[in-house]
């Protein structure tokens, strides 16, 4: 790949997103326009945004890696992402945005009648944050490696770097135009290349070096353990991600964050074809990407391998630059909401603290990857989900259905899906992939229940700390808004 | 600058007057939400439930129909396309029905527990 081509690509991409993020400053003045865009984002503006901030490296470069690796296995990561986007719309998103909190833990200490619960939430907030944010720069890290030879650490900071610019001036407002933007730069980015990549195929009849069904590494398929487990984590995960949550508070009303939800998912889906073309792709015209070592560059170095000349530098030009803009986008939205978290909680609120925290919300995670080496991006984030659904889910879900819900109850549930969940993972990075047993790989088939179980008991045991504003709470999160004089 | 304090105002996103919010919370009132609480939670259960039913038929249907999976359609190998494609529709038909249903479920409760 030409090293020059890639760095105007990536120079282009963090450019733009600089400049439109300068361009929210005009528009932002108070401290409402920084955390939530004053609730005045329209459903596709939203969706958009929310499709742009969800797609981050696993989407974009994980999936189609894992799709060349296991073949057919790794399906079910695009289809529980996007399910798990169905369950948001099922279960939290009108209630949510009837709440009228703007963070997770506004959310939690408003049903609870809590600030006990409300340090803990922000806590497991942060902790997901960060650990959603680390595998984003490991992207980043391994998108510059490849493509221009600058050493890894230069993509880590250089998202880091651009992120906070963008964050510190416009907060949530120039993020979503910034967001909305990049979902449709990056399924452009996917789209064309691959879609070029077809109609040359088909039309110079190629034969396939190999068959789809074929595992090019001799890989074992993972077993069902492993998929129901992974699915798990999915569906219950994305309800706790907080930089998806966050989103919810800038529609109008109860309805339309549900309509958003509904034209999010279109956009998913539609984005979601693409990886799976080029998994299928790579799978069939070249295996030999999976043994390089590098599953996940595969969506970068297949347009030049497959099609070469200046058109294949082109395109992968492009598609370089649709990946950074998943990291630069994904990172932002949760440097977003975790500042917000922050700020709230630990440094004061206001335009000030919240740049501040902004600041913290980036530097931590960065830190801790250039530290550590990357794994397996879809794989990592997949652990992520787990934890959310094994730490936010249940005081979301039970919080919202349940009247039965005690602040005891869930903090000892948040408590223990978090270190159950946390102690898996940990246990697992310390005994390295190869020894790790399925169960300890991917806990979320016993951890999210556990975690369910424990905070529906002992909220049974302590019922009489059931809050006294219960009634105007589960009332409010579940009514209908008024209709406004508008009459829509 | 001044310092502004930002909290989840209470009433912000819900400029409720205080006789509906009354007529709400009385024991009549309650009834109403408790049923649409009911309601909602009944068809979101419903929807997710009948949408992991067929998610799970996908794989299990390639793997009882012996040669199903490795059947191509325009040179993609079936279990692709069901996997990869088909299970995306039935996403959005049940998010498109949940979401017409549930307002319906809201239609319905503004017009029994009526606005004073």
């Amino acid at each position: 790949m030409n090293p020059g081509v890639a760095a105007a690509a990536l120079a282009v991409v963090s450019v733009a997103t600089a400049v439109i993020g300068f361009y929210g400053l005009r528009i932002s003045r108070t401290t409402g326009d920084f955390f939530v865009a004053s609730r005045t984002v329209r459903p596709w503006w939203n969706a958009s945004a929310i499709g742009g901030e969800y797609l981050s490296a696993a989407s974009f470069l994980g999936v189609a890696g894992l799709l060349l690796l296991s073949g057919t296995d790794a399906l079910w990561f695009p289809v529980g992402y996007t399910a798990g986007y169905l369950m948001l719309l099922l279960f939290v998103a009108a209630p949510l945005r009837r709440s009228g909190a703007y963070t997770i833990p506004d959310f939690t200490e408003a049903r609870l009648d809590s600030r006990a619960v409300r340090k803990v939430t922000s806590l497991v907030v942060v902790l997901v944050g960060w650990l959603y944010i680390v595998p984003q720069l490991h992207g980043a890290a391994l998108t510059i490696r490849i493509t221009t030879g600058l050493p890894s650490w230069v993509g880590s900071v250089a998202v880091v770097v651009v992120v906070c610019l963008t964050v510190v001036a416009g907060g949530m407002r120039s993020i979503t135009f910034v967001q909305a933007f990049q979902y449709w730069l990056k399924l452009t980015a996917l789209a064309v290349p691959i879609l070029f990549i077809v109609f040359m195929l088909a039309g110079s009849g190629t034969p396939a070096l190999a068959a789809p069904a074929e595992n090019p590494t001799g890989l074992a398929p993972a077993g069902w353990y492993t998929n129901v487990s992974l699915l798990v984590a999915l569906l219950f995960g994305t309800l706790g991600l907080p930089h998806v949550l966050v989103r919810f508070y800038t529609n109008p009303d109860g309805q339309s964050a549900r309509r958003t939800t509904l034209i999010v998912l279109g956009l998913l889906s539609v984005f979601y074809l693409f990886p799976t073309a080029y998994g299928l792709v790579g799978r069939m015209f070249a295996p030999d990407l999976a043994r390089s070592g590098q599953p996940d560059a595969m969506v970068l170095l297949l347009p030049r391998e497959l099609i070469g000349g200046p058109a294949g530098d082109l395109l992968s030009a492009l598609v370089v630059a649709g990946a950074f803009a998943a990291f630069l986008s994904t990172t932002s939205g949760l440097v977003v909401s975790l500042a917000g978290v922050i700020s709230q909680d630990v440094l004061g609120a206001g335009v000030g603290g919240f740049r501040l925290a902004a600041v913290v919300s980036a530097v931590v995670p960065l830190g801790f990857a250039l530290m550590t080496g990357s794994l397996a991006l879809a794989g990592s984030v997949g652990l992520v989900f787990a934890f959310t659904a094994s730490t936010v889910c249940p005081v979301l879900l039970l919080g919202i259905w349940w009247r039965g819900l005690t602040d005891t109850g869930a903090i000892a549930g948040m408590v223990t899906g978090g270190v159950l969940c946390g102690g898996a993972m940990i246990a697992g990075s310390l005994a390295g992939a190869a020894s790790t047993p399925a169960w300890l790989a991917q806990p979320a088939a016993w951890s999210v229940p556990t975690a369910f179980a424990v905070m529906v008991l002992v909220s049974r045991a302590t019922a009489g700390r059931v809050p006294k504003t219960l009634v105007r709470v589960m009332t409010r999160l579940h009514t209908p808004e008024r209709p406004l004089a508008t009459g829509r | 600058m001044t310092r502004v304090r930002v909290t989840a105002p209470a009433t912000a996103a819900h400029p409720v007057t205080e006789s509906r919010e009354a007529a709400q919370e009385s024991d009549v009132g309650q009834v109403f939400v408790r049923s649409l609480i009911r309601s909602q939670l009944r068809l979101a259960l419903v929807v997710a439930g009948g949408f992991l039913v067929i998610l799970g038929a996908f794989p299990l249907l390639l793997a009882a129909v012996p040669g199903l999976a490795e059947t191509t359609i325009a040179g993609i190998p079936f279990d692709w396309i069901l996997l990869g494609v088909g299970i995306y529709p039935v996403i959005g038909l049940s998010a498109w029905l949940y979401t017409r249903t549930a307002a319906r479920n809201e239609a319905r409760y503004r017009d029994l527990a009526g606005d004073p």
